[in-house]
């Protein structure tokens, strides 16, 4: 995954999953290690990440290089978005939010 | 569930995964349990999750120069299989239609001159190439 994938308006997010997305979104504002990304995602959307499928994300995220972890002298290594995680994570929200507004009309419509 | 044991379990799963993930994340791993069954998560569940991770990261393939090298070979050897049944295939009706056109021509000659098909020489009529052929023999003979 580069920069350009991203700013050319792919959705590389799609396929992620959605703790991914989560991740993702926990770090867009600022640097967190697992334990706070866990506390702050439960607290953010109410999702409980396990460890296990956490670390999976965060490895996953690191090698599409949409993530990067930050030197730490502790056992705990810190995480940080990076500028196509950030992008990337701007192009899937606005893909939601279509779906989403696209969703809420329809439902208007159908007088749901 | 007491201490020991719920470390323990949580040890025994981290155990699981590939070497190369527990020199990564192996010692921050046991350290964020720790602090997850301090908040009073179950130690079961933590395992649990952990050993569906550790089932991943040993299931999911990596890319690299090897596999992207076995991928290739792989690909080398179905395509030309791919291409050796395929022509084996169209060769073997071509082999079956020219010997019945052979048969053909040798019984037209004998012929009064026809443009329609020729009796015995079904198969190869099905070919639209055949029927224009035929024609065009049975018109010069």
């Amino acid at each position: 995954m580069s920069k350009r994938d991203a700013s050319a308006g792919q959705d590389v997010l799609r396929r992620v999953g959605e703790s991914s997305v989560l991740i993702l979104i926990s770090l867009a504002d600022g640097p967190k290690h697992g334990y706070a990304l866990i506390q702050d995602i439960k607290e953010l959307a109410g999702v409980e990440l396990g460890p296990g499928t956490l670390y999976g994300a965060l490895d996953r995220l690191e090698r599409l290089g949409l993530i990067e972890p930050l030197p730490s002298d502790d056992r705990r290594h810190p995480y940080r978005i990076t500028v196509p995680g950030a992008a990337a994570l701007r192009v899937h929200l606005d893909a939601l939010e279509r779906v989403s507004a696209a969703g809420r009309l329809r439902l208007q419509l159908g007088g749901i | 569930m007491d201490d020991a044991r719920a470390t323990w379990l949580v040890e025994t799963a981290l155990r699981c995964y590939p070497a190369r993930w527990r020199r990564r994340h192996g010692q921050e791993a046991g350290e964020l349990a720790a602090l997850l069954i301090k908040d009073g998560t179950p130690a079961a569940s933590i395992a649990l999750s952990y050993l569906a991770g550790a089932a991943r990261e040993r299931l999911t393939p990596r890319p690299g120069p090897r596999l992207t090298a076995a991928a290739c070979a792989l690909l080398v050897v179905a395509c030309s299989v791919g291409a050796s049944a395929g022509l084996l295939a169209s060769a073997a009706p071509a082999r079956a239609a020219s010997a019945s056109q052979a048969r053909a021509h040798a019984h037209a000659r004998c012929q009064p001159s026809s443009a329609g098909p020729v009796p015995g020489v079904a198969p190869a009529m099905s070919r639209p190439q055949l029927i224009i052929w035929e024609a065009g023999h049975g018109r010069s003979c």
